[in-house]
């Protein structure tokens, strides 16, 4: 009986063992099959996602920490299929809120290919839309209304321009695609986006991992002071309508050290919207005239043509010349603006009146080796260095060039023949207002990344004068406009200054009508804090910079020493003394 | 003397119901073993998947955060723009100052401070306070730590 017992047993736990065996080896072929490999891959797919992390993109602030560019949190709008339930509702609603057209909407919810899960309605939907649509979405929730089934929204980071068009001309723009274009947004385009980190956010609670630190972009702070540059803004717009001028440019920067306070160009740009860049510009170099244009500068340029006169000892300030109103350099005969002659003036005069007959017979003078020597160390046909994007170089026809001819030597001297930019010109003259030391000009003051500041530090360029040269040009060019009763001073400073008017030339030679105005001026001449470059396109009241840049001078002079707090003379004497 | 030996033997065999008792006291050891071996791996996973799901939910609130900061600190500078502050101030009654209107102070020693977004970043450079070594060293390290010091502190 027990035996019986044990044989049946044996025969069940053998049966068991059977079944439990057939599990285990289907449990292995199942797990084996081919359609085991199909469904892994599908859990694959949805077990999470790669995700890219874009860094927040840095800032950018003037020197005084007003926000010129941030971001704002803008939405892309989409619907995922599966989850819609009406797509005629869907289409109406968003349609309403978005501005788009009900059949646009409907299109794309029903004819998208049957592989998609999910839409893209709209992106860069502002908050206030999106959040209306989530209180309609709330409301049909709590009714058990299933018409907004499936809207979606993913926020994004979208560059914002707090001050509008203030200085648009500096920052450059961002577009959709995150890429900077023009001035600082590309020029440190690398530094402002960070680098995007591309990680795998599993949908599994318990493999989440601590994701990467993506650190954000660098914030940049910049030279430029924004109450001054919105003044200059407004200036050079009243100088265009008042004067009758195309376009301007006005850069004031601080000559110690080469710091950009506020650099105004035309037309500027409501970086916000983007899109009008191709209504406002022809091309490129047009965004930032200031560096992008080079221009004939005329006499603002007998400055470098004194200063390396002084500097070589070809002349002193009393040296006399008799001007007879003409003069011949390579068989080409040259005038005054005027073309009348003045007779004898010593060096100061020949500033004064802006005599180009003395301006070619210095540069004679000194010879073409000394005269374009000292060009070329002033900078002249060559990128200043300013860490913005799309600096033209202007050009130096130096002997040897094939379309360089003896004339020049003497055109060069009183700024005909010669292009450059109006950065060039300050950088070449801050020479002259900075004891000799030629300043790299820069618009960005310090960087700021990871609660680490980095300043940076002043450039100098060389020192293409003297100190005694530049100390005696200084009072020469500060007592030329004085005795000239300028309409660029400005009471209680004592400035220094020259002004430019120089024809425009054409494929038929120079236009008789006109003019390039410019002025580049410093102050307080003591010590000089500030130098302003004006130069104005071809204004239509005048054709003469005494007349139009000179003034719009001043107007920025008097705007600088209040918002820089520069007293004048006589008060900062006496608190110097104190 | 093979009669003794079974004796022997027999005087030391357990009794069945004993070693069937111990067999049952093993398979119930290992049971409760294994019971308390998985039931402190489930506490461990469920609380893994918790921290996990805490991780996920604070990495989506940082995210929150930061864009809030973000579009606050626009918003701010929106509303304190170059065109909105001037027309607030002309609203309020004021003028641009003249030239001739500003009185200078010389101030000894005054240095005009630095904007914020400076000084934040400054601060930042300051020393952070160490952590106490005692969440960094290890035990061996203590020890040898307190021989050398000769157990003073």
């Amino acid at each position: 009986m027990r035996q019986q017992y044990a044989v049946r047993s044996l025969i069940i736990v053998a049966g068991l063992a059977l079944v439990g065996l057939a599990v285990i080896v289907q449990i292995i072929h199942i797990q084996n099959s081919e359609q085991a490999m199909v469904f892994l891959s599908q859990g694959d797919r949805y077990a999470g996602e790669f995700s890219m992390v874009y860094p927040e993109r840095g800032e950018i602030y003037d020197r005084n920490g007003h926000l010129l560019a941030g971001n704002r949190t803008v939405y892309e709008v989409g619907v995922s299929l599966s989850e819609m339930v009406n797509p005629d509702s869907m289409a109406y609603i968003l349609g309403t809120y978005l501005g788009l057209t009900y059949e646009e909407v409907y299109n794309k919810l029903t004819q998208s290919p049957e592989s998609w899960e999910y839409v893209v309605i709209q992106d860069y939907v502002g908050a206030v839309t999106v959040e209306s649509l989530r209180e309609l979405m709330q409301q049909l929730n709590d009714a058990d209304d299933p018409r907004l089934n499936g809207l979606a929204f993913k926020p994004h980071f979208q560059r914002s321009y707090p001050e509008n068009d203030l200085a648009s001309n500096v920052l450059g723009f961002v577009t959709r695609d995150g890429r900077g274009y023009f001035g600082i947004e590309e020029k440190y385009n690398d530094l402002l986006a960070g680098n995007p980190v591309q990680i795998w956010v599993p949908r599994d609670p318990y493999k989440a991992t601590e994701i990467p630190r993506v650190p954000g972009g660098t914030t940049l702070v910049l030279t430029l002071n924004r109450d001054l540059q919105a003044k200059v803004e407004s200036i050079l717009e009243q100088a265009l309508i008042q004067y009758g001028a195309q376009n301007g440019t006005i850069i004031v920067m601080d000559p110690r050290n080469g710091e950009i306070l506020s650099m105004a160009a035309t037309p500027r740009m409501d970086l916000n919207n983007y899109d009008n860049y191709f209504s406002l510009y022809d091309n490129g170099s047009q965004y930032n005239r200031s560096i992008g244009m080079a221009y004939e500068p005329g006499s603002v340029i007998k400055v470098l043509t004194m200063a390396a006169a002084l500097d070589t000892g070809t002349v002193v300030p009393e040296t006399t010349f008799i001007d007879t109103g003409s003069i011949e350099v390579g068989g080409i005969t040259i005038q005054n603006w005027n073309r009348d002659s003045w007779g004898q003036q010593n060096m100061i005069g020949c500033l004064q009146h802006s005599l180009n007959v003395c301006m070619a017979w210095i540069s004679s003078q000194m010879g073409t080796q000394a005269f374009y020597g000292y060009m070329e160390r002033f900078g002249l046909g060559h990128a200043t260095g300013i860490d913005l994007s799309g600096e033209a170089i202007g050009r130096l026809k130096v002997p040897g060039d094939g379309d360089w001819y003896p004339v020049d030597l003497g055109t060069n001297a009183f700024g005909q023949g010669v292009s450059v930019t109006s950065l060039q010109m300050l950088m070449a003259v801050s020479s002259i207002a900075n004891e000799g030391k030629m300043v790299t000009p820069h618009v960005l003051y310090a960087m700021l990344r990871d609660g680490h500041q980095y300043n940076v530090p002043s450039q100098y360029a060389g020192s293409p004068i003297s100190a005694q040269t530049a100390h005696t040009l200084n009072e020469m060019l500060a007592i030329s406009l004085e005795q000239e009763s300028s309409q660029a001073l400005l009471p209680g400073y004592r400035l220094a200054g020259k002004t430019g008017t120089a024809q425009i030339p054409t494929d038929y030679g120079y236009d008789p009508f006109h003019t390039n105005v410019s002025f580049i001026g410093w102050g307080p001449v003591d010590d000089p804090q500030f130098m302003v470059y004006i130069w104005l396109q071809t204004p239509t009241t005048s054709i003469w910079s005494s007349e139009t840049a000179a003034p719009v001078f001043s107007e920025v002079a008097e705007q600088t020493v209040i918002l820089l707090n520069i007293p004048p003379d006589a008060v900062r004497s006496q608190l110097v003394n104190k | 003397m093979q009669g003794q030996a079974t004796q022997i033997i027999h005087a030391y065999k357990q009794a069945p119901w004993r070693v069937q008792r111990q067999w049952i006291g093993a398979f119930l050891l290992f049971l409760i073993g294994a019971a308390m071996i998985a039931a402190l791996y489930l506490d461990v996973t469920a609380r893994a998947a918790v921290a996990g799901r805490d991780i996920q939910e604070l990495r989506y609130e940082i995210t929150t955060i930061q864009r809030e900061n973000a579009d606050l600190e626009t918003r701010l500078a929106d509303l304190t723009s170059t065109a909105v502050m001037q027309r607030r101030a002309v609203e309020l009654g004021y003028r641009p100052v003249q030239p001739g209107e500003l009185d200078y102070v010389a101030v000894p020693g005054f240095v005009a401070p630095e904007p914020a977004i400076l000084l934040s970043a400054k601060d930042a450079l300051f020393p952070v306070q160490p952590q106490p070594t005692e969440y960094t060293q290890s035990l061996l390290e203590w020890f040898d730590e307190r021989i050398k010091s000769g157990g003073a502190r």
